[in-house]
């Protein structure tokens, strides 16, 4: 006998919501810690170079899961209250998305001339407002392809949110395989529904490179996912 | 909270970390040297002449690329009975790896391949090379120096990735920390202890990566 797989359509394509809105969540809150973590890193002060790449390096050298469980499980025994499985799901992404942004961000930076600073200093300019109009505008170029790249991998990586328990899309298909006689048919409609999200997804980053001429999509360390 | 951060506490659990280390390292190492493989199957695939088979690997790649590689585990842990076939945790971990890792390797490798422009083929043949002395003077060096740092990051990946075989049931240190916290009640040591062992493996592959790029680049040259 042959479920129904259609009545199970709707309840999929809501779990695939939640993943995109979990993972958007967890994208936004790393793009913007890993910019401020970008900035530590040019800092004139050493001792905040040095934290932020020790906290660029750890994030990058730690599977996220095991970040995941210690959100989910370590901190309402060490602080003593309790995470939901979204927050923890969503601050081990962002933690993990936060430590490659900030290198894409410190390279957008970077490919900004030393020459510029300096010029726009001379014009009387103080640090904030030569990033905000000088090498911001700039940056954005080199930052956004590499950052389309860094959203696939957090969107593959809140699959990881199943484990601890939050029923977002990979959840869902398991509980429908379960729910069914435990066939194939629900892990292959996953993996068809991931694939057209981030398909989706790395055409428009295609877009985007190509109208900024800089290099192809760039999966950086850890972005297996 | 009175939590006390003591390391004493799962000093009992250490023996099997000793195990779930292991296990973890068997892991990577054999789906890095198996994604090798299959990635460079692949790589041949896409620069292929035949269109179809260009196709095929240019599939195969996006499908690895942007499918979660938990789908991909979960889909082999339970395809086999399925099909018959009994498959240990720990192998359908490592095809799963694998075949996913063998995605991203295809590109690190094709990357190296377009590196050598065919000019060289050329010239290696007009100097009367053969085609194993043309691979193993002219292309192989060219590529290798191409794909030496990509493939260090792809190796950390897997290493990485490895984590994720704890959710098919493979005791390995991702596992560890999860069993031994939830009997302890120490996560926070646990946590610690499992991201001390990661992070060391993964600053050994990048201090072998620049130990030995030193060794076989000669200074100034770039591959870092």
């Amino acid at each position: 006998m042959n479920p129904d797989w259609l009545a199970y359509a709707p309840l999929m394509l809501r779990a695939a919501g939640l993943t995109l809105w979990l993972s958007w969540l967890a994208m936004l809150i790393g793009a913007v810690g890993g910019t401020g973590v970008a900035l530590l890193r040019t800092s004139r002060f050493r001792l905040l170079r040095l934290a932020a790449l020790v906290y660029t390096e750890f994030f990058r050298s730690v599977p996220i899961l095991i970040v995941m469980f210690f959100c989910y499980f370590g901190v309402p025994l060490v602080f003593g209250f309790d995470v939901s499985s979204f927050a923890a799901a969503t601050i081990a992404l962002a933690l993990h998305a936060s430590s490659t942004m900030s290198e894409v961000v410190r390279a957008g930076i970077e490919s900004v001339g030393r020459g510029q600073w300096e010029a726009a200093q001379a014009a009387g300019m103080d640090r904030v407002q030569v990033m905000r109009y000088i090498v911001g505008p700039q940056a954005i170029r080199v930052v956004l392809p590499p950052s389309v790249g860094v959203f696939i991998t957090t969107l593959k990586e809140s699959s990881l949110a199943s484990i601890i328990g939050f029923i977002e899309l990979t959840k869902t298909g398991l509980l429908v395989r379960e729910s069914t006689d435990g066939g194939l048919v629900p892990l292959l409609a996953l993996a068809a529904l991931y694939f057209i999200i981030n398909y989706a997804i790395s055409l428009v980053g295609g877009r985007l490179e190509r109208r900024f001429h800089i290099g192809s999509r760039s999966d950086l360390v850890g972005a297996m996912g | 909270m009175g939590y006390t951060f003591t390391l004493r506490t799962i000093y009992p659990y250490l023996g099997e970390l000793a195990h779930a280390a292991a296990l973890t390292l068997e892991l990577s190492l054999l789906s890095i040297a198996l994604s090798l493989i299959v990635g460079a199957g692949v790589a041949v695939l896409r620069r292929s002449r035949s269109r179809l088979l260009r196709a095929l690997g240019t599939a195969y790649v996006e499908v690895m690329r942007n499918t979660p590689l938990l789908v991909i585990l979960y889909i082999i842990y339970f395809a086999g009975p399925g099909m018959g076939v009994r498959l240990s945790s720990f192998a359908a971990a490592v095809i799963g790896l694998s075949l996913n890792s063998a995605g991203y390797m295809a590109e690190i490798l094709r990357a190296g391949l377009i590196a050598v422009s065919t000019g060289q083929f050329e010239a290696a043949d007009a100097q009367g090379f053969s085609r194993l002395q043309t691979f193993r003077y002219i292309i192989f060096p060219q590529v290798f120096r191409t794909i030496y740092a990509p493939l260090g990051n792809q190796i950390i990946a897997v290493i990485l990735a490895s984590s994720l075989a704890s959710a098919v049931a493979v005791d390995e240190v991702t596992s560890w920390m999860q069993t031994t916290g939830s009997t302890s009640f120490r996560f926070f040591e646990t946590f610690v202890v499992a991201a001390v062992v990661y992070l060391v493996l993964c600053q050994l592959v990048n201090l072998g990566r620049l130990a030995l790029g030193r060794l076989l680049f000669r200074q100034g040259e770039s591959a870092r």
